[in-house]
């Protein structure tokens, strides 16, 4: 029997293949989303510069010789060792640039979805909740660890590449891990961070105050009960602290803060932790409106 | 313009109400509450140390944290809100003048913004002053701490207030403002000082004195009180009428 | 009739995207429909009407006034945008009082008035329901309902229809006929045709920013001389009827329907075509079913100027 198929839609005899990663649509759009955005390409640049900033002092620990007559005290000028390292991963300018660039790159995540009700879009798809989380995370993923990660496996690398030995290497062969460890804590923390605040709100902009307020307030909570309590232990409301503090223990420096260092995993862990039950609760794909 | 300024007050002071960001900003104003409440266990009767306390330290989070983070989400909220939210029409199509509409609302979001803080300030400092409430310079110094950060917020909303007029990105450039020029400028010398609201706002405090140290006023030169309030005032007026012009004169358009 | 809203030369550029070019129209009382399809320039040109946006070129007079930042006017506007947006968190009844009190009624008036429009637009048992929590429909609704509620002179809608079911566009479009036999003047847009044919025969057609043609659409059809009128007339003997035209100069085209019993005539002189018919019918006692004209509707007319 003859058919006649009108011009358009036929339907597909093929079989039907699932993704091998359901969620990398998701996140390739969200990176494409935020290259486009104005001036993001700039201010990416422009977090490079601590890195650039550490390549050049490794560049100038090797060539410590030409530099003598500039610098008293040369021999101990610039020691690249994990310090070296942790320096770079927990000061305060990488922790602001990170912050600003979740601002850019993450505030909308969440929140534009909310915003312009696209969640029933996405789980009518064969995705499902973690697909989602993942594929959002992975954005931020993306950019942290191009903040992080890649710069010190760089720094590193260069190292050994301008001393011409693997002295670095032999000397602390724990150094990659722990630039591998603190970066993945890094990257795991502030994905939902970031997660937590875009979903609290349909408002980009409200979301944007929130990212930025929520890192300063802890900060400044830690001054004020510093101030009034001289306690070590307030340290541990302050976001930047426990970064520092936990930078030290990954990299095997001295505490900058006299309390354990683990108190700092479990405040930094217990966030992702309510970070992921909120989460759960608050992304749904129908939502009953009383 | 007076007629305009009343109703769009009337109805964006009960919208702002209702808001849930009004909740969790007022939950931010009682933080020092907390505070206070902690520090009158731990210090117990020792008064002075309490008013050093409340000027060092949470004077710090009101004056260099919350109204900023107020002004900044209510400032830009004048008019982005509108643009964001595709609601602009609904004012702009009604017998209201524009600059009206610009005044009323930052009248409206200020009056909020006001009550939270002026909430925690009062409810945390008269904590602090358990043992002085029978002093009348206990509140005097309470009407002046309320006067310095109503000042604050009338000048950092006006402020904000013209930034969400004119720029896309008036958050970002905000929060540069708020946190990176407002927190830098204070350590430069001389009358470069001269040059942020938050000088003028610690000149007004009122237990300054010259060589004692204070994170508050750290390196402050500061500027006579009549001048400081002249000031502020100034830049409140200013930024608001650029607003209301600017406002006036620009289309907007919105993203679809 | 006096022009109530006019337009001079009026263009508006988005950068370097035109939105509207050199449109000079004047708008009556009456309903007027604005049709086009999307991203012809309709909301571009209602909300240059409506003062949101303020023009490159030319200019835009209500009541004789320039409307760009004139405030007074719009006490006697109402508009209803295209935007499905809202002041979420509260309830029908505090949006329209809300903006109802912007136009200075006393709290009795505004009162009075919002009971009396919730009650037109049918939405008094969920006027303390909060927006976010209402229907596609009644979002319309209370939209149309802010547009109205302050009664005034000028009504302009951006497709005011869309997200309504049947029942909830008959009602709104009697809604609109009512306004305009109080002798208002409404500004009707969309891109469903049929919508306004039901509403109103004077149009603005709009396609790229440019008018294609503005007025009754019937008189607007007798000037697209390119295409001839289609007239369609079932009877009792159509090869017999067609045999009286045949020989008629101005009937360009004779064809028969399938079913047998009509017969399609193409003519490019339709009152000529029409007096002759009559004469026919008349002497030949030939008994006439139906006629009607196929093509004497906006579509056709839109199609025809727009050039598919």
């Amino acid at each position: 029997m003859a058919t006649i198929r009108e011009k358009g839609y036929s339907h597909w005899d093929g079989a039907l293949e699932e993704r091998k990663f359901p969620w990398w649509p998701i996140t390739r759009t969200g990176i494409q989303l935020a290259f486009r955005r104005k001036h993001f390409k700039f201010f990416f640049s422009v977090s490079f510069l601590p890195a650039v900033v550490f390549l050049v002092g490794i560049y100038i620990s090797e060539r410590i010789e030409d530099f003598k007559f500039m610098i008293k005290g040369s021999e101990n000028f610039i020691k690249i060792n994990p310090a070296f390292f942790k320096t770079y991963f927990t000061n305060d300018s990488l922790l602001f640039l990170m912050v600003m660039l979740l601002v850019f790159s993450g505030a909308g995540l969440i929140a534009d979805d909310l915003k312009h009700n696209a969640l029933q879009l996405y789980f009518s798809r064969p995705i499902g909740k973690k697909d989602y989380f993942l594929g959002k995370a992975a954005v931020i993923f993306f950019f942290i660890l191009a903040l992080t990660l890649v710069p010190g496996l760089v720094l590193f690398f260069m190292k050994l590449v301008f001393s011409g030995n693997f002295k670095l290497l032999t000397g602390y062969p724990w150094l990659l891990p722990a630039i591998i460890g603190y970066s993945a804590l890094l990257t795991i923390f502030f994905a939902f961070y970031t997660l937590l605040l875009s979903a609290l709100s349909k408002n980009r902009r409200y979301v944007t105050i929130l990212i930025f307020a929520v890192y300063i307030f802890s900060d400044v909570v830690y001054g004020i009960t510093f101030g009034i309590f001289r306690s070590p232990y307030v340290a541990l409301f302050s976001l930047k602290a426990n970064f520092q503090q936990a930078g030290a223990v990954i990299f095997g420096q001295r505490l900058p803060y006299a309390f354990p260092g683990y108190l700092s995993f479990f405040v930094l862990f217990g966030i992702c932790a309510v970070s992921a039950a909120v989460l759960h609760r608050r992304i749904r794909g129908v939502e009953v409106i009383k | 313009m007076l007629r305009t300024t009343r109703e769009v007050f009337a109805f964006f002071f009960f919208l702002g109400k209702r808001s849930r960001k009004m909740k969790v900003f007022f939950l931010l104003s009682l933080l020092p509450v907390a505070l206070a409440v902690l520090v009158r266990i731990a210090f117990g009767g020792r008064s002075s140390e309490v008013t050093s306390v409340f000027q060092e330290i949470l004077m710090v989070y009101f004056l260099q944290f919350l109204i900023i983070i107020l002004a900044l989400f209510y400032g830009t909220s004048v008019c982005s809100e509108e643009i964001e939210g595709k609601t602009l029409p609904y004012l702009t199509t009604r017998p209201l003048t524009k600059g009206g509409i610009i005044i009323g609302k930052f009248a409206a979001y200020t009056a909020l913004s006001a009550l939270m803080v002026l909430v925690g300030l009062a409810a945390s400092y008269l904590i602090m002053s358990f043992q002085k409430l029978g002093e009348a310079a206990t509140y005097a110094a309470l009407l002046r701490y309320a006067g310095v950060l109503l000042l604050g917020l009338m000048a950092y909303t006006a402020m904000f207030t013209f930034l969400g007029t004119f720029l896309k990105k008036s958050i970002l450039i905000g929060l540069a403002f708020g946190f990176g020029w407002e927190t830098a400028i204070q350590y430069f010398p001389g009358s470069t000082q001269r040059f942020s609201v938050v000088h003028y706002l610690k000149s007004l405090l009122p237990y300054y004195s010259a060589g004692k140290f204070s994170i508050l006023t750290f390196r402050l030169e500061p500027t006579s009180p009549a001048v400081s309030v002249l000031v502020l005032l100034l830049i409140t007026a200013g930024f608001l009428g650029l607003a209301c012009l600017f406002f006036s004169l620009k289309e907007y358009m919105f993203e679809d | 009739m006096t022009a109530v809203i006019e337009t001079r030369t009026l263009s508006k550029w988005y950068g370097n995207v035109l939105g509207l070019s050199d449109v000079s129209l004047g708008i009556e009382p009456g309903i007027t429909g604005l049709l086009g399809p999307n991203g012809a320039g309709k909301s571009t040109f209602m909300k240059l009407l409506t003062g949101q946006l303020k023009p490159n070129i030319g200019s835009v007079s209500i009541f004789g006034r320039r409307i760009w930042n004139d405030f007074e006017t719009f006490a006697k506007i109402g508009f209803c945008p295209e935007s499905d947006a809202f002041y979420e968190e509260i309830s029908g009844w505090e949006f329209l009082t809300g903006l109802l009190s912007f136009h200075g009624f006393s709290k009795a008036e505004v009162r009075a008035r919002a009971e009396k429009t919730l009650d037109i637009v049918g939405l008094t048992g969920d006027k303390d329901r909060k927006i976010r929590g209402y229907s596609r429909g009644m979002r319309q609704r209370i939209k149309f309902a802010q547009a109205i509620g302050h009664d005034p002179e000028i009504i302009i809608l951006d497709e005011p229809l869309s997200g309504l079911d049947p029942l909830g566009k008959r009602k709104l479009i009697h809604l609109i006929k009512d306004y305009r036999d109080q002798g208002r003047t409404i500004l009707v847009s969309s891109h469903v045709l049929p919508e306004i044919e039901a509403m109103t025969s004077r149009i603005i057609l709009i396609h790229q920013g440019k008018i294609l043609a503005q007025g009754d659409i019937h008189y607007v059809r007798d000037l697209i001389e390119a295409h001839p009128h289609v007239i369609s007339i079932k009877c009792g003997d159509p090869r017999g009827l067609a045999a009286k035209f045949v020989n008629e100069p101005y009937v360009l085209k004779i064809h028969f329907g399938p079913d047998g019993d009509s017969l399609v005539v193409e003519t490019h002189k339709r009152d000529a075509f029409f007096g002759r018919l009559n004469q026919v019918v008349l002497e030949s006692a030939l008994r006439v079913e139906e006629i009607t004209s196929p093509d004497d509707n906006l579509q056709a007319v839109f199609d025809y100027l727009v050039g598919k």
